[in-house]
């Protein structure tokens, strides 16, 4: 990490929605230099609410971008959601350890797991590291969440489906991992909520493979 | 002029208000306990419970009340939640980040007070702001006090900027003890575990310059201080938000090298590490160094995984126990503190049986134990507070019973045998000294000579407790340390 502590005012560039609840907020990166798998602490100018998100960009992108699945009962989401270009967000970061280094890349296979959103700092590896050796499985509920698929290499990306057939795979993320086999030292990522990392830790558990293998970031 | 300072919360605020009160003193205010006589009233806040902020708010209505009777200043800092903030700017005169302390002479100058004369009629006082001012400011914030305003306008950011915390460490603190002192070494917390608001309060982590750190505590151990405690949410951290600094593990063998150098005449704590970065090196410079204290303070918070994950504390058991294992090889006579959360947001009675499980296995000689309580703040308190708190009263019953079980194991082991004791306070069963030894174990001897407060004697052991061990003075230590005998 370098001398400099990052606190900002940042300016909202684009506000993306992908579907009815989840949407894309790029602003300004100000040069902020991260490693890929950070996250950032984001309020609205003034607020005094703050939440964190994932950085969602790659390391070669000229701004931020954060994906956030509103809680509509949430106290920050809502708010975001409403964002227009030109409103200004307070930052606070980079910050966070769920990150991955060349050398884990290099003798590792390596499988990234994630519900909704917590495909976000997936989304940033695979953008900042274009060579990665990687196996990415993606939780959600319909196809229209599979937020960016495009930027996976096909044979890389198991889309799971929990509520529509038109998924790779038809069924729960662990539903998956039950009937999937792992190289024994393979590393898995796992994001988003916490009783989906719980039941993939614990089959993969039952598969044989040890929790020092499995690196958590939990959203709630 | 007279100043009362009310300081809530951890050994971090009592770290500050040491410096809190140089920068106030040097202003020509002098200390009161008695807040009725004081024209300066401050508060050192602590957001982690909801009763310190409760009394703030007490506190501040009070003084408020006061205002139309006689002529005062308020001001708050410390551990502050943005919303809190938001409330205090209308309440207290001043509400500031402790990183802008070397500023309060300035702020109170703006403010109409020249120096603590123009708060009163009588004119004792010789003391001069501008004084106070070259005393306090460092060269660095000169330039920007030139233009405070600017500091203080409207836009500035909610969450709390650390980058000024340097100013703070630059104040000579006014230790409270003879005998034991604080050291801040580090400030802030980037680690967010959900249930914690501390990140939200003190900032990111930046590290103290370690020459600084070395130099306080060299003079610290010259000045015959026996008992130094390195300070920050995240000691273990230090050096990491800086390229060209050195590690915990290399400040910790460079202030074991100057206790060396020195005959080694004092005790060197830490508090708190988080297990996360607890490498073997750190654990290797303590056993390498006998200034540094044999005692280790490491926060488990749950022993269950999934639990771990959810309080977001970015290790797992099996990271724990390496480090356990790492103590225990390199310093088989080190005693093991931590910090449980029972009762946390959906802790099933399984989950907390491995809790239990893990004060078996890492024989703790003492566990601050919290039953848990979302706090305003933290991630975790916008989840269900899921848990009856008559099973959390249970869980800390349980828990508290069998650290109570392995302590009184541990200390019957100590009988017969002479430690080393610093001697910190008269008890309240008259008669009785209070001290610890070196890995903390609450000693007591009985003897009413107060004269041995603050120094080290031997003790004998003849009584265990527990939670505690008592015994009968053998010798005063002449300031010398006697070599380390397994606690
Ligand atoms: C390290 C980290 C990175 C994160 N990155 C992202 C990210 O990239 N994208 C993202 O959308 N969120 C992310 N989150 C979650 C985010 O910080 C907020 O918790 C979330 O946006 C809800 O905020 P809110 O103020 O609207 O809801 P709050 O007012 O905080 O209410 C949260 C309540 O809603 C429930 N809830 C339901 N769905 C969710 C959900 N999806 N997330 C959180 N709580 C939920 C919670 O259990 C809780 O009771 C991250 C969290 C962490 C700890
Ligand atoms: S490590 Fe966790 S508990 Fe300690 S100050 Fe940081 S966030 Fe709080």
């Amino acid at each position: 990490m370098s001398e400099t502590y990052y606190h900002n005012m940042h300016k909202v560039l684009q506000v993306q929605h992908l579907t009815e609840h989840t949407f894309v907020v790029q602003f300004e990166r100000k040069e902020m230099p991260f490693i890929p798998g950070q996250h950032l602490v984001v309020g609205k100018k003034g607020d005094k609410e703050f939440r964190q998100y994932s950085i969602y960009s790659g390391l070669n992108d000229p701004h931020f971008e954060i994906l956030v699945r509103e809680v509509e009962t949430g106290l920050v989401t809502p708010k975001l959601k409403q964002l227009k270009p030109g409103d200004e967000l307070e930052i606070n970061g980079p910050m966070g350890y769920f990150t991955v280094s060349e050398q884990r890349c290099l003798n590792h296979p390596i499988v990234m797991i994630a519900t909704g959103t917590g495909i976000a700092p997936f989304n940033s590896w695979v953008k900042s590291f274009p060579d990665m050796n990687y196996k990415m499985i993606h939780g959600v509920r319909k196809a229209e969440e599979a937020y960016g698929i495009d930027r996976y290499k096909k044979d890389r990306f198991v889309l799971c489906t929990s509520q529509e057939k038109s998924g790779n795979f038809n069924g729960r993320v662990t539903d998956y991992l039950q009937k999937a086999y792992f190289p024994s030292n393979t590393l898995f990522y796992l994001c988003g909520n916490s009783e989906m990392i719980f039941d993939a830790m614990e089959l993969l558990k039952d598969k044989g493979l040890n929790t020092n293998q499995m690196f958590a970031e939990v959203y709630f | 002029m007279k100043y009362h300072l009310v300081v809530l919360g951890c050994q971090m605020n009592m770290s500050d208000s040491e410096r809190v009160k140089s920068v106030i003193e040097s202003m020509g205010f002098t200390h009161t306990d008695n807040e009725d006589e004081a024209s300066l009233l401050g508060v050192l806040s602590c957001s982690v419970r909801q009763k310190p902020i409760d009394k703030v708010y007490n506190r501040i209505h009070v003084w408020n009340r006061q205002k139309n009777k006689r002529n005062i200043i308020t001001f708050v800092s410390g551990c502050v939640l943005p919303d809190d903030r938001e409330k205090f700017l209308k309440l207290f005169d001043f509400v500031f980040p402790m990183s802008e302390l070397g500023e309060f002479p300035q702020m109170l100058r703006e403010y109409g007070v020249a120096s603590p004369l123009s708060l009163s009629q009588d004119r004792e006082s010789t003391h001069n702001v501008e004084d106070v001012l070259s005393e306090v400011e460092t060269k660095s914030k000169k330039q920007s006090l030139l233009n405070p305003l600017t500091k203080y306008s409207a836009s500035k950011p909610v969450l709390p900027n650390n980058k000024d915390i340097f100013q703070l460490w630059n104040v000579k603190p006014q230790y409270q003890s003879e005998f034991e002192a604080y050291v801040p070494i580090q400030n802030g917390c980037d680690k967010f575990c959900s249930f914690c608001a501390v990140p939200y309060t003190r900032g990111r982590e930046v590290s103290r310059p370690s020459a600084e750190i070395i130099d306080e505590v060299v003079q610290l151990m010259k000045n015959g201080y026996k008992s130094i405690t390195l300070l920050g949410q995240n000691v273990n951290s230090y050096g990491l938000d800086r390229d060209e600094e050195l590690s915990f593990a290399e400040l910790l063998t460079e202030i074991g090298k100057a206790g060396d150098s020195l005959q080694n005449p004092s005790w060197v704590y830490f508090t708190s590490p988080h297990p996360r970065d607890m490498s073997r090196d750190v654990i290797e410079a303590i056993a390498k160094y006998p200034v540094l204290a044999k005692q280790i303070h490491l926060p488990l918070q749950s022993g269950d995984d999934k639990v771990l994950i959810k309080m977001n504390r970015k290790h797992n058991l099996d990271r724990y126990r390496e480090s356990v294992a790492d103590i225990r090889e390199l310093i088989p006579q080190a005693t093991l503190f931590t910090d449980i959360i029972v009762g946390f947001t959906g802790e099933t009675e399984e989950q907390f049986m491995n809790t239990l499980q893990c004060f078996d296995e890492f024989q703790y000689n003492m566990a601050y134990i919290a039953m848990y309580s979302p706090r305003p703040g933290a991630q975790s308190y916008r989840w269900e507070d899921d848990i009856p708190q008559a099973t959390k009263k249970d869980r800390l019953k349980r828990l508290s019973e069998k650290l109570e079980e392995i302590s009184a194991a541990y200390n019957h082991r100590l009988l017969g045998k002479e430690l080393q004791v610093l001697i910190r306070s008269t008890e309240r069963k008259t008669g009785f000294l209070s001290g610890h030894t070196e890995g903390k174990l609450v000693t007591r001897i009985k003897s009413k000579d107060q004269s041995l407060i603050g120094k080290f004697v031997k003790v004998k052991i003849t009584e265990s407790a527990d939670l505690s061990i008592a015994g009968e003075l053998v010798t005063v230590l002449k300031d010398k340390r006697i070599p380390v005998s397994a606690d």
